[in-house]
């Protein structure tokens, strides 16, 4: 047994290399292009045999890291895996191969795959990195100004993350006594540390970055606006998690920690509803996905958050929460692209089955949203905490019923983004997304206290209620101000105009600090410095 | 006055003045005679410090005197190409600027060749 | 462990890796400028397996290897010294200058049939006494005899700066050269002092004798500050720019990979093994600060700039910043300068290798495109796939981006700086992280993009090879074993480190 989890740790991550060097060779290139699909295999056979054998342990060592696979990595490494074969396999059919194109593809689907089964700091950060800077090939290799904008918006939030994630893993390994950079050593190390709530905060900084999180949030609705329908579909599916497993991961569980936990939490409930409330103000449907994106991410974040302060340890569960997520945003993505791509109006039983995956992030009975709701409950509990949930309900429910009436608004451009597979194939795409977190939820839980009438009452009538709000929204829904996509990105964007703007100034400070006599009185004041340092000191 | 006091302000003179000049005087063969002014008090001290042999019983402390020569080698050497550019530079541009000028444009063509 | 042993076995191996170059040299000047060529890539390999040799006898003796010229001890006699530092970059300066030789043979090669061409022999000549002065200066433990190797290195440097003759690469040299010169006489007058206070200029030998008084302070302040001017740490970086920009590329490759280091990794030998028991904290911070400066201000030039040269030459104003900062963070024997000795170490390695990588493909970019101005990348990538893949490959590097040497060197160094509880520095170590990203992004992303870009001469696959291969060995270095770190802290006075 574990010598073939061994084998299946080592080929998630070395079949997406495998063909990633076979792109270097010019003869190879088109053949390893078409069959990136296979290269997730691997992922999804390893999250499966661990999710069906529980206790056994996943875990091995190569080039110097740790591998392990956990049950939350599990959950989101399998359906992951699943999303990468669905559309790689679906992109590559009729796509020409486009080798800038590709090769992004291939580095993002390995960064993808790996922060699941990373077991050190290294790794992690390794296949984090690759999970977000690569992404960038994916779309905004072009002249279109839009999507250059978006392309450097991503990547400065994701350089950006990089960079505050560095110090927070280079103070969870120098405060971990003997030397050791595995996580599970690390985060046994940090409740003890002198500089435990600093390195808290620097980490939800970094993953809330991924994770669109209040105030790192203006990235998100750019990237996904201007990236064409599969690019978008992996990404908010599969690469935000990068930042949820991040979190997941990095967050300690044990002890109870409320301090941190209640500030987590409040972040996270300021994303929920800023992101209902601004998406609402959308009219592109990618925009108001992305915007949905914020909005359940800021829900996982206040589950994490409280779950913290209780001092529980709340992986699996949140991992589904994502699992479910994972599913239903990336096949709405392709539907969207699917159901413009067909030019027919909407109806009947496509009309039923979108409905269901849109409102599936609401909680809708008998959808995977229903039992993601369930997993992530018992964190959620207090009357505080239970009535915000029901809000996020019936605002998640809004938001989504009002992205099916902007389904018409949908831009003609994004039908030609669409493979043909995704097109022929979307009901059943759907279908599975809102059926497979089925498969999964015994995992975490018991399936049949979803179908409890109380259960499916108190799911059902939120649903409703947002659905009511937001054909009522279409009332008045001229009179509401727009906000820009990306909202808060407006005011950095000044902010960096403005210090860009002191470049020439700096430059000519630059020469006069080279001219000749300056550089001489600087000399002699740092010899006198250093002499009286020695001095003094 | 002893010898050695006498010995030591010329160096420290000689360093002082050179250092001056070096920075304060634009041209570059000025800066050169600076440099050559400053490795003069150099020079002495380390005259200065081969006093010290004489604690151990001998006349004098050979090893500094070695390097003092060796040092002036360098020196020279180090003069030499210096004047060799200078020159050179005089041929081709018939001045010399050590400083790079303020709108800095120049860098932008210069070299697009 | 500071005794002074007298000549171990490996030890003349040691006056060899100096002599080697000395050799190739003369050899040049009496056969003339048609054979300088062959011998210096003929010797060229022994070099590097005598550098080998030296890292294995270190390595296999766990403590330096010391060699007595002419059987004299100090203070009367010199002595050359290979610890674990001097070893790593004896090895290093070997394959950059291996790669460096290789590549400019395009350049300066004598092909059958043509006259010897002036240029061509002086690049010969001077590459292999840059060779011989860097050899000199990590085997050396004296301190006069270092500053001989000190103007060894410039007016070796000096010459291939100005070797194409243009008017501004004769003022860049120019300049070069005068500071250069103030920087060593500094350092001289730093050595006069030691002497005069010590009546040895033997490294160990003061090491042992140095207490805390004034003469000692005003001997390590002007050295410091001379080596200084000549690492061109920002402020004092004046000459930098424009000599490494107008340069020939393989020559900036190797001023900008390893002759900057020369005069650093004498600052490390007056700090770290003269002064070990000295280090002022003040001192290490200043030190620090300045780095930091040098980090930020070098990286926002480097933003700025038009040329693509000349922005990879700010870059390296800014690396030379990180550099610094192993002052503050290996300084005194804690558990955590360990790990700051590794961070400074790593930080010199990949940065010699990243930069001296991204120097060669700027050259080999210049020569196709005819021009260096980023404006103007558009779609070059696709008419140079290999060159501009070394350039992403070095980038990688220098924004500290995993798995590579400046990732090391980064996640290192920001260890100790939270062990050390000096988490200042993290910020500059940081943002200096950002803004290369930022510099990286303004050559990459342009060039990747459509368009098309007209060669005006052919990609050379085989030059772009061995640029690419020297950016392989920096992206290599993050898979550096743990027994490297305990090699570099051999003969390293003071340490806490798993092998004192």
């Amino acid at each position: 047994m574990s010598a073939l989890s061994s084998v299946l740790l080592w080929a998630t991550l070395f079949a997406p290399l495998a063909l990633l060097a076979a792109c270097f060779v010019a003869r190879w290139r088109t053949t390893a292009l078409a069959l990136q699909w296979l290269a997730p295999v691997p992922g999804l056979c390893a999250g499966v045999l661990k999710l069906t054998n529980a206790t056994s342990s996943m875990e091995t060592s190569a080039l110097g890291f740790t591998w392990k696979l956990d049950a939350p990595g599990a959950l989101l490494l399998a359906v992951a895996a699943l999303l990468w074969i669905v559309v790689s396999a679906a992109v590559w059919r009729d796509r020409a191969p486009d080798d800038r194109f590709g090769i992004s593809w291939l580095l993002t689907m390995t960064g993808s795959l790996g922060v699941f089964v990373a077991g050190d700091l290294v790794a992690f950060y390794l296949f984090y990195a690759l999970v977000s800077i690569p992404a960038y090939g994916l779309f905004a290799l072009t002249d279109d100004p839009a999507r250059r904008r978006a392309g450097a918006i991503y990547m400065a939030f994701a350089i950006f993350g990089e960079t505050v994630l560095l110090l927070a893993f280079a103070a969870l390994a120098a405060f971990e006594p003997h030397g050791s950079v595995a996580i599970h050593d690390v985060m046994a190390a940090l409740p003890t540390s002198p500089w435990r709530d600093v390195t808290i905060g620097m980490l939800v900084a970094g993953f809330g970055m991924k994770l669109g999180m209040f105030p790192f949030n203006g990235w998100m609705p750019l990237n996904y606006s201007v990236a064409s329908i599969p690019v978008a579909a992996v990404l908010s599916g599969a690469g935000v998690k990068a930042g949820v497993i991040g979190l997941i991961r990095f967050l300690p569980g044990g002890a109870p920690l409320e301090g941190a936990g209640i500030a987590i939490a409040v972040l996270g409930c300021v994303s929920a509803f800023l992101g209902v409330a601004v998406g609402l103000t959308q009219k592109n449907p990618k925009t108001i996905l992305a915007y949905s994106s914020i909005s359940q991410m800021g829900v996982i974040c206040a589950a994490l958050g409280l779950a913290m302060r209780d001092g529980a340890f709340a992986s699996s569960n949140l991992a589904f929460y994502g699992l479910n997520h994972l599913l239903v945003k990336a096949s709405l993505f392709l539907s969207v692209g699917a159901i413009i791509a067909r030019r027919e109006p909407l109806g009947g039983l496509s009309l039923v089955i979108v409905s269901a995956l849109a409102l599936s992030l609401a909680g809708l009975p008998f959808t995977g949203g229903a039992l993601a709701k369930l997993s992530v409950k018992p964190y959620l509990d207090g009357v505080w905490a239970s009535a915000l949930t029901t809000a996020s309900s019936i605002g998640s429910a809004w938001l989504m019923a009002h992205f099916l009436l902007r389904l018409k608004n949908t831009p003609d451009e994004y039908a030609g983004e669409t493979p043909a597979a995704i097109i022929t194939y979307w009901r059943a795409i759907a279908l599975g997304a809102i059926l497979l977190p089925w498969l999964f939820y015994p995992a975490v839980g018991d399936v049949s206290k979803a179908l409890e009438p109380i259960e499916l009452w108190s799911a059902l009538w939120p649903v409703a209620v947002g659905a009511g709000l937001a054909l009522a929204q279409r009332g008045f829904d001229n009179r509401i101000p727009r906000i820009p996509p990306g909202d808060s990105i407006v005011i950095y964007e000044i902010v960096f105009a403005r210090v860009s703007a002191l470049g020439p100034a700096l430059e000519n400070l630059d020469t006069r600090l080279r001219h000749w006599q300056v550089t001489g009185v600087s000399f002699v004041l740092i010899t006198l410095a250093l002499l009286s340092a020695a001095i003094l000191g | 006055m002893t010898p050695l006091i006498v010995a030591t302000l010329v160096a420290a003179s000689l360093v002082g003045i050179g250092v001056y000049g070096f920075i304060l005087h634009p041209h570059p063969l000025r800066k050169l005679l600076a440099f050559n002014l400053i490795g003069g008090g150099v020079f002495l001290v380390f005259g200065i410090v081969a006093r010290r042999g004489s604690a151990a019983g001998l006349p004098f402390d050979p090893v500094p005197q070695a390097m003092v020569i060796t040092g002036i080698v360098v020196a020279f050497a180090a003069s030499a190409i210096a004047i060799a550019i200078i020159v050179r530079l005089y041929k081709l541009e018939g001045g010399v600027d050590l400083d790079p000028a303020l709108p800095r444009k120049s860098d932008g063509e210069s070299t697009e060749s | 462990m500071m005794e002074l042993a007298a000549n171990t076995p490996a030890g003349s191996l040691l006056v060899l890796a100096i002599l080697l170059p000395v050799v190739g040299i003369l050899l040049a000047f009496a056969l003339g400028g048609r054979s300088a060529e062959r011998i210096a890539l003929g010797l060229a390999p022994l070099s590097l397996a005598l550098a080998v040799a030296i890292a294995t006898a270190v390595a296999r003796a766990g403590k330096p290897v010391t060699y007595m010229i002419g059987g004299l001890q100090p203070p009367l006699g010199i002595s050359l010294r290979a610890d674990g530092l001097s070893a790593t970059m004896l090895v290093a300066v070997a394959v950059i200058m291996i790669a460096a030789m290789l590549y400019a043979r395009a350049k300066f090669g004598v092909p059958e049939g043509s006259g010897e061409s002036r240029s061509a022999l002086t690049f010969w000549v001077m590459v292999q006494a840059v060779w011989g002065g860097l050899a000199m200066i990590v085997l050396s433990s004296d301190l006069f005899n270092l500053y001989v190797a000190l103007e060894v290195l410039t007016f070796a440097a000096v010459p291939l700066v100005c070797i194409e003759g243009r008017p501004e690469a004769l003022v860049a040299a120019l300049r070069y050269l005068i500071f250069a010169l103030f920087g060593s006489i500094c350092y001289l007058l730093g050595v006069a002092l030691f002497y005069g206070a010590y009546g040895t200029m033997d490294i160990i030998l003061l090491s042992q004798q140095v207490e805390a008084k004034p003469v000692v302070w005003v001997a390590a302040a002007l050295m410091t500050t001379g080596l200084l001017a000549k690492t061109a740490l920002f402020p004092l970086h004046l000459w930098l720019p424009s000599a490494h920009s107008n340069a020939p590329a393989a020559a900036s490759a190797v001023l900008s990979g390893l002759v900057v280091k020369g005069s650093f990794f004498l600052l490390l030998r007056l700090w770290f093994y003269v002064l070990p028991a000295l280090q002022a904290e003040d001192v290490m911070r200043i030190l620090g600060a300045l780095g930091s400066v040098a980090i930020l201000g070098g990286s926002a030039l480097a933003l700025m700039q038009a040329r693509l040269k000349l922005l990879i030459a700010y870059s390296t104003v800014a690396q030379i910043g990180y550099l610094f900062l192993v002052f503050p963070l290996a300084a005194g024997a804690h558990e955590w300068s360990h790990i700051g000795w590794g961070a400074g170490v790593m930080q010199i390695l990949a940065h010699a290798f990243a930069k001296a990588a991204m120097f060669m493909s700027a050259g080999l970019l210049a020569e196709s495109l005819g021009h260096d101005q980023i404006a103007r990348l558009n779609g070059a990538a696709r008419a140079l796939p290999l060159t501009f893949l070394t350039l992403a490959i070095s980038s990688v590097s220098l924004v500290g981006l995993p798995p590579s040497g400046g990732f090391v060197a980064k996640w290192l160094m920001l260890q100790a700086a939270v062990a050390s509880g000096q988490w200042i520095w993290s910020a500059p170590i940081l943002i200096g992280g950002l803004m290369a990203a930022g510099y990286a992004y303004r050559i990459l992303t342009p060039a990747l993009r459509h368009g098309e870009a007209l060669l005006k001469r052919p990609a050379q696959p085989r030059r772009e090879a061995i640029a690419l291969a020297l950016a392989l060995v920096a992206l290599g270095l993050g898979f550096t074993p743990e027994s490297f770190y305990d090699f570099i802290e051999i003969g390293r006075p003071l340490t806490m480190g798993p092998s004192p």
